[in-house]
């Protein structure tokens, strides 16, 4: 059988979401973030043609309406994967990047919970990616403070994090590449996995405005009459509220 | 089942409830005939659709490990997800085999409806560029019927399935029967506006199988936007909601679901098929029905795959394969050339809340046509599908608060893809693994198929164009893609069992009748002469319509 990763480019086909995350076969899907979006109230039920015959035990647990997220508030729970070090890593790590402001953060929304169902089920090679990646943190922070990245007070985790948080530049002095150090890779693939999971949780789709308001403004052919005025290129009308064109 | 359902002899046996077998069922049923409509999966209820719950309420919100464990091969389809994947065939218990340098992807459902379900719904006619392609460039033969031929039956099933979009009056996209078009964003419009400026390309809104009013019954899209997990106001097109329905109505058509059918069985001494034999999905019962006539709409290489395993003494290659031909000229439109970009005045906030409309633009062929004349590097030509709106932006730089504001504040992103025609080829095919068998003992498929260079040269010019049209609306950040995918990655695999007025050169005549066995039809993608590049399943449906009011014909003649 194979297994291979590449994308379908279909009629539904979109550009990538977040890139970094391909090398995970659960998280590397386009649709992650955006199936995420696609949410709505309960429209009325259309009439059911079931032919006599009843739904199949085999349908999806999303299908039979299974609440899929609980066990990430489940007072019992605990890590299948990353061990109490790297947990209290990740939490601290995840809390820099993504912190509480006038919103919930990413602690808030359980990132650490949701990467380790993920980790626990991934194949062993990107188990080992991601503890390097995490162990590359302590690494860093020992060299530069002398402590793992969890002792350390905010400021310092943010004065870490920094550099690596922005892309390259050239050397402002000789006009030289300068090449990113190592660890920048490490630090862009746990973002990008801490971003992908708040933003795909409650909280996160909340602090995208899911629920609050509508998208009403964005196919709206500029507010111009039907059929538009051709072969002129056209100033569109700046409204708010919009969304990426999904196929 | 009643047991009498398999003692009755019908008129006609439908094999595949999807799109094709949809209309096959509803058409003969509604002129009378007998009808028993064979579904190898099982029957699907508006019950199960998801396409309302946030993927936060999922366990791993997108993709199980079930999914990579039972479904290596069908996750590559963007559709096959957490919430539905068991509509798609389980790959450990539906093998086919591939020469170990020609990967090919078959996505295949098995549920009711079949890949109608979960189908991309855009839809395009063809025209008499595409079926008389071979009389402009030479390349292979001409289809055996025009679209003058075909208008009607594209009328007829553009009327009843409801598809939205805008006319045009493109010589290269005939215009059909529209419901009101989908609205475009301003980055649409805009490239639009640009693109026919400066190039005289014509941009339309998408074609596509979702009703923008109520329409037979159905309720007008509300815009949640993923139809794959099925829509319970049925407003995209899909067979069990609307022609299946329809079909059992009428009281002429006995739906049998959970019924795989491994061949087509023979009366050898007059010729005919004589109904078909079937493996009950769960029980692995082997059952036998019986008919006058037998219409494979299976899905190209499941129709031929059932004839290859109908081989009788006469017919030892294959069923109804006097040619030689049945397999053969296997087509999957070459997908992985475009572009995309950013619009960066364009200062739009994206939203997450709905509407979310299913559906994208469409950049009309402008290669090799009457108006722009012959390419010098490639025949044929391909088309767009593409978008453009506010988009998150994940990778926002920094961290902390401004991080946040990054993500929300997003960018305005332009893309399009290409889709480009396939070119019939007999060295591209499939035929019985003979080392290979399936989970109910029907022997499995081996597919053998490269995209060529023609396909090669169409996606690098593909990249090209779109980068210059992207650039003439003054998009930013370009990149550029101009690979070719592996085959099977479009979904729109076509032929195997060609349509052609020579007997010795095609499989099926014009009307997707048998050469060999006049009471032998296959009314579903396998008779494309040629591909195209226009998504191809209301050209599938138009075809299906056009043989099942011919064999209606043949009825009243007796000649059934």
């Amino acid at each position: 059988m194979r297994l291979l990763s590449q994308e379908a480019t279909q009629s539904g086909a979109e550009p990538e979401q977040n890139a970094a995350l391909s090398n995970h076969p659960l998280i590397n899907r386009r649709d992650l973030v955006r199936a995420a979006l696609l949410a709505g109230a309960a429209s009325a039920l259309g009439p059911a043609f079931s032919f006599g015959q009843s739904i199949n035990a085999t349908t999806t647990p999303a299908a039979q309406g299974e609440n899929g997220a609980a066990f990430l508030t489940d007072p019992n729970w605990k890590a299948a994967f990353l061990n109490e070090h790297q947990n209290e890593t990740l939490i601290a790590l995840s809390d820099v990047i993504i912190p509480a402001t006038d919103t919930p953060g990413a602690k808030e929304a359980l990132v650490n919970r949701f990467l380790d169902l993920l980790l626990s089920v991934e194949p062993a090679k990107s188990q080992e990616e991601f503890v390097e990646a995490l162990s590359a943190m302590d690494s860093a922070s020992q060299e530069q403070f002398g402590k793992d990245f969890r002792a350390l007070v905010l400021s310092d985790q943010i004065a870490l994090l920094s550099p690596w948080a922005y892309p390259t530049h050239t050397s402002g002095w000789m006009d030289r590449e300068v090449k990113p150090e190592p660890v920048h890779a490490h630090f862009e693939k746990l973002k990008g996995l801490i971003a992908s999971a708040y933003y795909g949780s409650e909280i996160g789709q909340k602090e995208l405005g899911w629920g609050q308001g509508s998208n009403s403004e964005l196919y709206n052919d500029c507010g111009h009459a039907t059929p538009p005025t051709r072969n002129t290129v056209h100033e569109p009308a700046h409204k708010p509220a919009h969304k990426s064109a999904h196929k | 089942m009643a047991q009498d359902a398999l003692q009755t002899r019908y008129d006609a046996i439908v094999v595949g409830s999807g799109a094709t077998g949809g209309w096959a069922a509803k058409r003969l049923s509604e002129a009378g005939l007998k009808v028993a409509l064979l579904e190898a999966g099982r029957a699907v209820t508006p019950q199960e659709f998801t396409e309302h719950m946030p993927a936060y309420r999922l366990k791993y919100r997108g993709y199980t490990p079930e999914i990579l464990r039972t479904r290596p091969i069908q996750r590559q389809c963007y559709a096959c997800m957490e919430y539905n994947y068991e509509w798609f065939v389980n790959d450990l218990e539906n093998p086919y085999s591939t020469p170990a340098d020609k990967p090919f992807t078959w996505q295949r459902l098995r549920i009711l409806g079949g890949r109608s379900m979960v189908w991309g719904r855009q839809s395009y006619r063809l025209s008499d560029v595409d079926f008389k392609a071979a009389s402009r460039d030479g390349y292979d033969v001409d289809w055996p019927f025009s679209y003058a031929d075909l208008a009607p039956y594209y009328d007829i099933v553009e009327r009843y399935v409801g598809i939205s979009g805008m006319a045009e009056g493109n010589e290269m996209l005939p215009d059909g029967q529209f419901l009101p078009a989908m609205k475009m964003t301003c980055g649409e419009i805009r490239l639009r506006d640009s693109v026919k400026k400066s190039f005289g390309r014509t941009i339309t809104i998408g074609r596509t199988a979702v009703i923008t009013q109520d329409h037979n019954g159905r309720a007008a899209c509300h815009a949640c936007g993923p139809c794959e997990r099925g829509c319970r106001t049925f407003s995209y097109f899909s067979s069990p909601f609307t022609t299946v329905k329809d079909a059992v109505a009428t009281g002429n058509c006995t739906l049998i679901t959970d019924a795989i059918v491994s061949h087509v069985d023979m009366d050898e001494g007059a010729n005919k098929a004589q109904g078909v034999t079937f493996i009950h999905r769960a029980t692995k019962e082997t059952k036998q029905i019986r008919a006058k006539t037998v219409i494979l709409c299976a899905q190209a290489m499941e129709s031929t795959r059932i004839l290859l395993n109908s081989s009788t003494r006469e017919y030892a290659q294959g069923l109804a394969n006097s040619s030689g031909m049945l397999g053969h000229h296997l087509m999957d439109h070459a997908v992985g050339g475009g572009a995309s970009g950013t619009f960066d005045d364009l200062k739009m906030p994206p939203n997450v809340n709905p509407p979310h409309r299913p559906n994208g633009i469409y950049v009309v062929r402008f290669r090799n046509t009457p108006a722009t004349g012959k390419h010098p590097h490639f025949i044929r030509g391909y088309g767009f599908q593409g978008g453009a709106g506010p988009e998150f932006d994940m990778g926002a730089s920094g961290i902390g608060a401004g991080y946040k504001q990054g993500v929300k504040q997003g960018s305005y992103g332009v893309s399009m893809s290409a889709f480009g025609e396939s070119l019939a080829r007999f060295a591209n095919f499939c035929d019985i693994d003979p080392n290979l068998k399936d989970a109910w003992g029907i022997p499995a498929l081996r597919i053998s198929m490269t995209h060529g260079k023609n396909e090669a040269a169409l996606m690098r010019d593909a990249g090209s164009t779109a980068a210059e049209m992207l650039d003439a609306a003054g998009a930013k950040n370009i990149q550029v893609s101009t690979g070719v995918e592996m085959p099977g990655m479009a979904i729109h695999e076509v032929g195997t069992a060609r349509m052609g007025n020579d007997p010795k050169k095609s499989v099926l005549n014009a009307y997707c009748q048998s050469h060999d066995i006049s009471n032998v039809v296959v009314a579903d993608g396998s008779g494309f002469v040629s591909s195209g590049c226009q998504n191809p399943t209301l050209t599938m449906m138009a075809i299906a319509v056009r043989a099942c009011d011919h064999l209606i014909e043949r009825f009243k003649r007796n000649e059934v």
